[in-house]
């Protein structure tokens, strides 16, 4: 089905931005094809829902693999000053391990610990002991952060992504050859 | 009168990654001799560790410190030290490094000297004045909640 403007089209428009409004994470591409039909493109349904919010201070962007309402930056500061509670704080994670990524929205409160339990043993599988050779590494930098952080101590702006490789951690070299 | 680094260390204690870490039961302060503060920390057996930490200089110089005995007030006999299989605990908690003094590990100020390659090769476990006492127990019980982690030989009294 193509886009053209007919009173089908124009539901199906109303209806993934009505998901996408309501939903707390990222909506993915199979889950608004549950919504309009496997025959449906979601890219036009999309260009089109982008198209209608040119003038309006949210946009619809992808994100952690899906599509989701954003504040646009420039009015960031608005809302910041208005102190207006806001919906969501929570954080799109990804985390990569052996060239597989992982994506999942978190709550600022969740613990740099309890990603690492989800990504390792859940998603790609290791045992609790394999999981605890492993530690989360923010992508691109050396930084570990403690299993006892919060999520939202690490992130900067109320909605945003964050990227960690799940790696080997180091061990203490020395005890078997002597020491230094 | 308490000097710069004791009011560094108590108000790093007094904040909320500390006391998360005590409210979770991963470790708990129990006493502060300065510049010696002793902290437990748990293993995944149940057993508790005293670590007698000297935070002379904190935050900008590390601490260095060990298993401890209060009943004593000396080192922990090495029989009653955490073991590992694999080395991983072993490796940090070596009886044969510093009369066991200190821990081998890059954050223990003790351990750290002559150690410069550690900046390279471990450099997450390089001394962050910023995260302060909280890292050096992160690491201590992250080893005795590891796989390798292994009960002492001598059971506890």
């Amino acid at each position: 089905m193509r886009r053209g403007g007919g009173a089908r089209w124009r539901e199906w428009m109303l209806r993934v931005e009505a998901v996408i409004f309501a939903s707390a994470e990222p909506v993915t591409r199979d889950t608004l094809a549950r919504v309009v039909g496997k025959d449906c493109s979601i890219d036009l349904l999309i260009d089109d829902l982008q198209d209608e919010l040119r003038d309006r201070p949210y946009e619809l962007v992808s994100v952690a693999g899906g599509w989701q309402h954003r504040t646009r930056t420039r009015f960031a500061d608005t809302i910041r000053a208005s102190t207006a509670p806001t919906r969501s704080a929570a954080a799109a994670l990804t985390v990569t391990f052996n060239g597989e990524s992982v994506e999942r929205r978190f709550p600022p409160s969740a613990t740099v610990a309890r990603v690492k339990r989800w990504a390792a043993e859940k998603k790609f599988g290791m045992s609790e002991d394999e999981a605890g050779e492993h530690v989360l590494q923010i992508a691109s930098t050396h930084d570990r952060p403690a299993p006892g952080t919060h999520i939202g101590s690490l992130t900067e702006s109320k909605i945003c992504n964050l990227a960690f490789d799940l790696v080997p951690d180091e061990r203490v070299n020395g005890a078997a050859e002597g020491f230094a | 009168m308490i000097g710069p680094d004791q009011r560094a260390f108590e108000a790093d204690v007094a904040k909320a990654t500390f006391r998360l870490g005590q409210a979770e039961g991963r470790w708990r302060l129990i006493a502060v001799t300065w510049p010696f503060a002793f902290i437990v920390v748990n293993a995944k057996d149940g057993r508790e560790y005293v670590l007698r930490l000297n935070c002379a200089g904190y935050p900008q110089s590390p601490p260095t410190g060990g298993p401890w005995d209060m009943s004593t007030n000396q080192v922990l006999a090495f029989d009653l030290w955490p073991r590992g299989q694999s080395g991983r605990v072993s490796a940090v908690f070596r009886t044969d490094w510093k009369s066991g003094t200190a821990l081998y590990l890059p954050c223990d100020r003790e351990s750290f000297v002559g150690h410069d390659n550690w900046r390279s090769e471990m450099p997450s476990k390089i001394w962050r004045p910023a995260d302060g006492i909280v890292q050096y127990l992160e690491l201590v019980h992250e080893l005795l909640h590891s796989r390798d982690y292994t009960p002492p030989l001598r059971p506890a009294a």
